[in-house]
């Protein structure tokens, strides 16, 4: 009785629903196994946000080595159970198993595809054809080796299989180095559809061309990269992967089976599948256990996955033979040592940045720019989202707020496109006033100077006097003879051979000049020309090399103008270089100042601008060479040359000795390490 | 009477299920589809029939069991004496050779079919002699032979002797002999009403043998399920090979909040599951040197706990270390590890382990096993549960060993229940202030958060309702916390001087609001201190390396990393808890509470594991004496210090052959402390994560700055992809009054079970007084009525007016 008082209690007694809640429910990104990464503004691969998370394992199939997966419109997923000899039809929707394909004549069935009627193509490599069966599993046609004399001795053992709208069939043929097998509907061969380039080293490449065609023919035959996988999308499109290489191993053909990418396309070595969508979005596994996702035109879009041995977590592979993508965008990929299936379902952050990028291609730029800004609201750093976001802007003519998304993207082509108009607009707001300021600047500085000479050129007088003091700190008159060095080499060099010009105190105080000069030029040029960020720069390595380079030139040339009869001591060896800088230097800072005004369409300026005060200053250092020396020209061409080569054999020493010293250190603590243990 | 209370509850419990699960109002347009990161139903009732234990002594019996022993084969049974149901601490199997010579000799002595039956018992198909010696064993060693880890046991046919002799009444002594390698051991039993408690004290660990040692197991096939036997057919007189009887039920690991790995018969091998207790001690693994991969590192256990249960709540145990679990492993063989059928657990005791002693930079040296092996008495305790927990008591499930567990720690001083501050729950917001990047010369300050940002930001949130606020500031030091000393008050101007900091604390101290420095005092690099007698050094006399160049950006100042020695990182963390103690009532530790290393210098171990833990207890003992500890994630042996446990573990490392997720560590600690759950701002927001928070009773975290985070893209904390308020303004709110929402109505109460009626649903039962409440989460894209109200797809209702204990 009490045990039913207590029940009905539970049942009717008053309660009240203190909530009720509604978010649009999506994958939280706390239970991700591999880390995601993505492409940063330097093109390199950086972790970002979660992209895609493991969601559903099954593993009660019992799948023996499987080596395939495709799945169909309904969302069943057909995998090749190479070892069981089978193929199964697994129902995403339900989680169950819709039906077993067994057939005599499956023997070793590694690769499966089904075209749009339902039709299941298997190769097997067993039974050295490709089996097709209706979508009852009825045994419809059985491709076997064609018998085209072209095909001859070629090897016919089909492993992967794909078939276009038109039913022509793309094998993978075990051991087959000419490319992708392509066969009509009928069986009979069409020919190769596309083939890999022999990827050659550099040795190959050398032998490939000085070789006679005898010894070419008695090396090693150089094969091509071997496709591993092709599959055809609902377009007919053909998408092949190779392993073997890390550039263009995935590949999107074009009808006459060239690569339709235009850029080079970076994956695994070991890629093992290629899996397309019906956006367009394609896939890419490689054995080792990675996932790589790209745009239709092949940009990197997220890579994750991770390769492991020791522990068995969802999401990561022992090995990973084949994925495939279900009508809800989840990946399904399968361990073709364990034997399970594995699902990962994309976060919110990749569905919009899936979703922003299908807008913008289609020209939506607004609703892009939408969808962009909630990819970036997950994650501020995406580079995809700022250059997203720029581009829209820019499309949308606000040049002003692209500047920042593309500045924080790195993407200076655009950043300078936008620059440009943002320039225009302000030259054609302002421009009057500059010219105006700048001519009334002129007028009054005419009305000054004739002001001045009518009443005695008191200010002409205080100008010449502020100059004769400075010449009369001998430190200044010798820093300012490097601005007239340029200008009359010869004449100046000459004084300076004579001791009657420039100084060591000055050189060291133009060299110091000439580094704080370099150094801001390499470092805070404007963002159009500042090639390398400033965080991304080894600047010890800049700062010893500067060094190191001038102090070798220095001492190099002293040695070897010594023996050849150079005049020039050491004090005026040293000041020679110093003394030529002043065009460099001034380009150089007449660079660093107007690229923050420059676009890239005006780049000539500033490489001209550069050239001019390299060669100025390279003529003026070498006329102050021969000058100083007393050479001809010849000989202070020679000079030179020797001096480089010096320098160069200096260098190799110094490597050599550092080699060396390290081996010497590390035996001498291992020594000491020995004595420490086998003795105290 | 027992029995009557329990049958009475479950029958009550029943009839809430059926109410969830048959008023379901309308069919799902697409089944929800369980995963291992859900909980699934209750496992099937097991089939049993009560045995008799005629080759056992009775041992002691109690008021709820009755202790058999085996001698023979070292197997004690515990038994139910309500149900009759029994868990063995082995699989009680014979040896295949004794049976089939038995056998052999009957039939050449043509014996009768019914004395070769009587002699021909079942034997175990898939186990060689030494692994049913280790499946009926009470202990078994792991020793190194060369490089190479063996096994003996207890019970080994050959190898060992042991005898049980009674120390007084309810204790007992297992004396072991282990012919090789030459031990001899003493493992002290103590039954108590339901628990047997296993003391093995290192002083009566001796024999030639000692110092070859790896390990130590207990009963590891304790309530292991599965097998296939060899059974003789009685028709044609030949052996057959028979699957055993399946048990339903599951292994209870630590893994994160807690995981289910079920008794399935998997298709696949794979790998056991080893649980290192605290996290690996990094100076004493092969290699000095470690990287950080592609794959995200899996969740270590924080506490020295596990379980198995049989059947939908029938008979289970949970089990802990009492002494020995920084040195603990906890072991799983899923079925098809090891070549056997069978799902095995018990927990592993490392003595000695085998590294690799480098002797050049060039990686050249040679394998060794340390010279003595770690000199610790191990203690573990198993407790027995019973019964689907309708009565009150524990039930026999993961709900059960949770309950059990606390208790246990609540008894030991570790935890204490704390009535809750406020009747809302809180919320934590964290500020990222900034960090450093590569510069022209050295690196640059990047900052993201000042002060007057900090006291803006809160204010904002304070004004849209949200009060219950605590709050930790990372990277306040000058440069960020990257490269700055673990001890060190530096400040800047860009962040906020002292005083800007002492008047944003202070202000909002007054207001409720708890802001603390947050501080990493373990994790070290070159740029930040000199390693001289500073950082770990590992068993082969190398300073300890941690490479994080696959996870940080390319061009941070360093990506090479360390950890501080013990003793270091126990000075540096009172050092600075010492100077923030004048403006802040609180502190904020990260990393340190769950980063467990060894020191070791050539001459050996400079702070054991044991040391290191008490090193850190004692300093947090001192410090929370005046100062409240919110820590990161924190090891058991800190919660008796932790006012805030920051970063809880939502979900397990996913391994493939765990079946289900649970919250049983937020069980455990449930009313004894705050928790929080990760950072919402990385993807923790979404429906099904708040629905999450409910379920594992956890208040939601942010990390907020003022600036957009990409301006640290190029720094240490470029894995913080959005943490500008003006995104999580409206998220913040939107986030808290749902959590709160829920589990508001819940503050103060015990939460006491935790059912799930059919996938996707989850029912929460919490009490308090007289009073029940239950809060159900429907994680389902269907609706499901509840005792005739109705609640919606993926959300939760509660209900609150229950009386009697539900």
């Amino acid at each position: 009785m009490r045990n039913f008082n207590k029940i009905r209690n539970i049942l009717f007694l008053p309660m009240a629903i203190f909530l009720i809640l509604q978010l649009p429910m999506s994958v939280s990104a706390n239970r991700a196994t591999s880390y995601t990464y993505a492409a940063d503004e330097d093109k390199h691969w950086e972790r970002t946000q979660d992209a895609y998370l493991p969601d559903k394992t099954v593993t009660g199939l019992g799948l023996s080595s499987p080596e395939d997966l495709f799945i169909d419109e309904d969302n069943m997923l057909y995998i090749a159970d190479t070892g069981n000899r089978r193929v199964i039809k697994y129902d995403i929707n339900s989680g169950q198993v819709a039906g077993i394909l067994e057939n005599g004549e499956l023997t070793g069935p590694r690769g499966v595809y089904v075209t749009e009627n339902g039709d299941i193509y298997v190769a097997d490599t067993g039974a050295k054809a490709v089996l097709i069966f209706d979508k009852d599993f009825n045994l419809l046609n059985k491709l076997t080796r064609p018998d085209a004399p072209i095909f001859a001795d070629t090897n016919y053992e089909p492993k992967r299989v794909a078939v276009d709208g038109g039913g022509n069939v793309y094998l993978i043929g075990e051991g087959v180095y000419n490319g992708v097998i392509q066969l009509a509907k009928t069986g009979e061969f069409l020919g190769y559809f596309a083939v890999n380039d022999a990827d050659l080293t550099f040795s190959q490449r050398l032998q490939q061309l000085i070789f006679t065609r005898a010894q070419l023919a008695n090396l090693v035959d150089i094969n091509p990269t071997v496709f591993s996988n092709v599959f055809v999308d609902r377009n007919g499109i053909v998408y092949t992967a190779t392993s073997g290489t890390h550039r263009n191993g995935m590949k999107k053909h074009s009808t006459n089976g060239g690569n339709m990418f235009k850029t080079d396309v970076w994956s695994f070595a070991d890629l093992t599948d290629v899996y397309v969508d019906g956006d367009g979005l394609i896939y890419a596994c490689s054995a080792s256990g990675y996932i790589n996702i790209y745009s239709k035109n092949g940009e990197e879009i997220f890579e994750f996955g991770s390769y492991v041995t020791t522990v068995d977590i969802a999401g990561l592979f022992t090995s990973l033979p084949s994925i495939a993508v279900d009508v809800d965008g989840n990946i399904w990929a399968v361990d073709g040592a364990k034997g399970y299936l594995q699902s990962f379902r994309p976060t919110e952050y990749a569905q919009t940045v899936y979703t922003a990028m299908n807008l913008y291609e289609e020209g939506r730029y607004e609703e892009a720019m939408e969808k962009w800004n909630e990819v970036l609201r997950l994650n501020q750093m995406s580079v995809l989202a700022h250059n997203g976001v720029g581009k829209a802007y820019l499309h949308a003519e606000d040049y002003e707020a692209s500047l920042e998304h593309f500045k924080v993207a790195n993407n200076k082509e655009y950043y300078s496109q936008s620059f440009w108009e943002v320039r225009n607009t302000w030259i054609q707001k302002w421009m009057g006033l500059v010219l105006g300021l700048l001519i009334g600047l002129l007028v009054l500085r005419g009305i000054v100077k004739a002001a001045d000479k009518r009443h005695g050129g008191r200010l002409a007088q205080a100008k010449r006097k502020i100059h004769a003091r400075a010449e009369s700190i001998p430190i200044w008159k010798d820093i300012l003879y490097a601005l007239k060095t340029p200008r009359h080499p010869m004449d100046c060099y000459y004084e300076i051979r004579r001791y009657r010009q420039g100084s060591v105190a000055a050189a060291a105080v133009i060299y110091a000049l000439f580094f704080i000069d370099f150094m801001a030029y390499k470092t805070v040029k404007g963002f159009i020309y500042q090639t390398v960020k400033v965080e991304n720069m080894d600047i010890g390595s800049i700062v010893l090399g500067f060094f190191v380079l001038l102090g070798l030139f220095i001492i190099c040339n002293y040695l070897v103008t010594s023996i050849n009869d150079g005049d020039g001591t050491f004090r005026q060896i040293f000041m020679i270089p110093a003394y030529g800088l002043m065009p460099v230097m001034i380009a150089l800072l007449a660079v660093t100042c107007v690229s923050y005004v420059l676009t890239y369409n005006e780049s000539f300026l500033l490489t001209l601008a550069l050239l001019i005060g390299v060669v100025w200053s390279i003529v003026t250092i070498f006329i102050g060479l021969q000058t100083v020396h007393d050479y001809t020209f010849g000989e202070t061409v020679k000079s030179i040359i020797l001096t480089v080569v010096f320098m160069i054999i200096v260098a190799v020493i110094g490597i050599i000795i550092s080699i060396m010293w390290n081996s010497l250190y590390t035996f001498l603590t291992s020594v000491g390490k020995e004595m420490i243990q086998n003795v105290f | 009477m027992f029995f009557d209370k329990r049958e009475k509850g479950r029958k009550m419990v029943l009839a809430l299920i059926l109410a969830v699960g048959l008023g379901s109002a309308s069919i799902p347009a697409r089944a929800y589809v369980s995963t291992n990161r859900d909980t699934g139903t209750a496992p099937e009732r097991a089939e049993y029939t009560p045995a008799e234990y005629e080759e056992y002594e009775l041992l002691l019996e109690t008021g709820t069991v009755k202790y058999y022993w085996r001698e023979d084969r070292d197997v004690l049974a515990v038994v139910d004496k309500q149900t009759g149901y029994c868990i063995k601490t082995g699989a009680d199997l014979p040896f295949p050779g004794d049976v089939k010579d038995a056998v052999r000799a009957l039939e050449k002595a043509d014996a009768s079919p019914e004395e070769i039956l009587e002699a021909a018992e079942s034997y175990p198909d898939d186990l060689n002699s030494t692994y049913v010696g280790i499946a009926n064993s009470l202990i078994t060693l792991e020793y190194y032979d060369s490089d190479k880890i063996k096994y003996i046991s207890s019970a080994s046919e050959e190898d060992a002797e042991s005898a049980l002799s009674k120390v007084e009444e309810g204790k007992y002594c297992l004396d072991i002999q282990f012919r090789k390698p030459q031990v001899q051991m003493k493992v002290y039993l103590t039954l108590g009403e339901d628990s047997i408690d296993y003391y093995i004290p290192f002083e009566e660990m001796s024999g030639s043998g000692l110092n070859s040692l790896a390990a130590v197991d207990i009963t590891p096939f304790l309530g292991a399920s599965g097998g296939r036997m060899n059974v003789m057919n009685p028709e044609t007189m030949e052996w057959e090979t028979v699957d055993s009887y399946r048990v339903p039920g599951y292994v209870l690991v630590p893994d994160g909040s807690g995981s289910l790995i079920r008794f399935v018969d998997n298709t696949s091998v794979f790998n056991p599951y080893e649980g290192d207790v605290y996290g690996k001690d990094y100076a004493t693994e092969t290699n000095y040197s470690f990287a950080y991969y592609d794959d995200v590192p899996v969740k270590d256990p924080v506490m020295p706990v596990f379980g198995i249960a049989h059947g939908n709540g029938q008979m289970a145990f949970a089990a802990w270390a009492n002494q020995g679990a920084e040195y603990m492993d906890i072991v799983v063989n899923p079925d098809g590890t090891k070549a056997t059928t069978y799902t095995w657990a018990y927990p592993r005791f490392e003595l000695n382990i085998n590294y690799y002693q480098l002797y050049d930079e060039q990686g050249s040296g040679f394998f060794k096993q340390m010279d003595e092996i770690y000199r610790y008495d191990i203690d573990m305790t198993y407790a027995f549960l019973f019964g689907d927990g309708s009565d009150g008591t524990p039930a026999a499930d993961y709900t059960g060993m949770a309950r059990v567990y606390r208790e246990y720690l609540i008894q030991q001083g570790e935890l204490t229940v704390r009535e809750p501050d406020s009747q809302d729950i809180p919320i934590r917001l964290d500020f990222i202030m900034a960090d450093s990047k590569s510069g022209i010369v050295g690196s640059t300050q990047v900052e993201v958060t000042n002060t007057e940002d900090v006291k803006d930001i809160l204010e904002q949130v304070m004004s849209r309702g949200v009060t219950n606020i605590n709050s930790g500031l990372l990277g306040w030091q000058k440069g960020g916390e990257s490269l700055s000393k673990p001890y060190k008050l530096t400040f800047s101007g860009a962040i906020g001087r002292k005083g800007d900091f002492k008047e944003l604390i202070e202000d909002f101290a007054q207001k409720g609001v708890d802001i603390s420095l947050s501080r990493d005092t373990v994790t070290i690099n070159r740029k930040m201190v000199n390693y001289y007698n500073t950082a770990v050094k590992c068993i082969s006399d190398w300073y300890l390396s941690i490479d994080k160049s696959a996870i940080l950006p390319d061009n941070v100042p360093t990506a090479l990393f360390s950890y501080a020695a013990p003793v270091k990182t126990a000075e540096w963390t009172k050092k600075l808890a010492d100077q923030v103690s004048g403006f802040s009532n609180s502190l904020t530790l990260t990393n340190m509470p769950h980063v467990l290393t060894s020191n070791w210098s050539r001459d050996g171990v400079v702070t054991s594991l044991t040391e290191s833990v008490e090193l850190y207890r004692s300093t947090l003992e001192q410090i929370r004496q005046e100062t409240r500890l919110n820590l990161e994630n924190p090891n058991s042996y800190l919660w008796k210090y932790t006012d805030r446990y920051l970063q809880a573990p939502v979900g397990s490392s996913q391994f493939i052959f765990e079946t289900d997720a649970v919250p049983f560590l937020e069980m455990v600690l449930h009313g004894t402390m705050e928790l929080y759950g990760p950072y919402a701002n990385f993807s923790f927001y979404t429906q099904d994560c708040i629905l999450q928070m409910i379920d594992y009773n956890i208040s939601p975290s942010f990390i907020l700055s003022r600036e957009p985070s990409y301006k640290l893209g190029d720094t240490f904390s470029a894995n913080f992809y959005s943490t500008e308020y003006t995104l999580y303004e409206d998220l913040i709110q939107t986030v808290y009054s749902q959590v709160n929402g829920a589990l508001g109505q819940v503050q103060g109460f015990e939460w006491t079970n935790r059912l799930v009626p059919e996938d996707g649903v989850v029912i929460n039962v919490y009490q308090k007084d007289q009073e029940t409440r239950y809060i159900v989460i429907n994680y389902t894209e269907h609706e499901v009525t509840y005792q005739g109200i109705t609640v919606q797809p993926e959300s939760a209702a509660v209900k609150k007016g229950v009386t009697g204990n539900g």
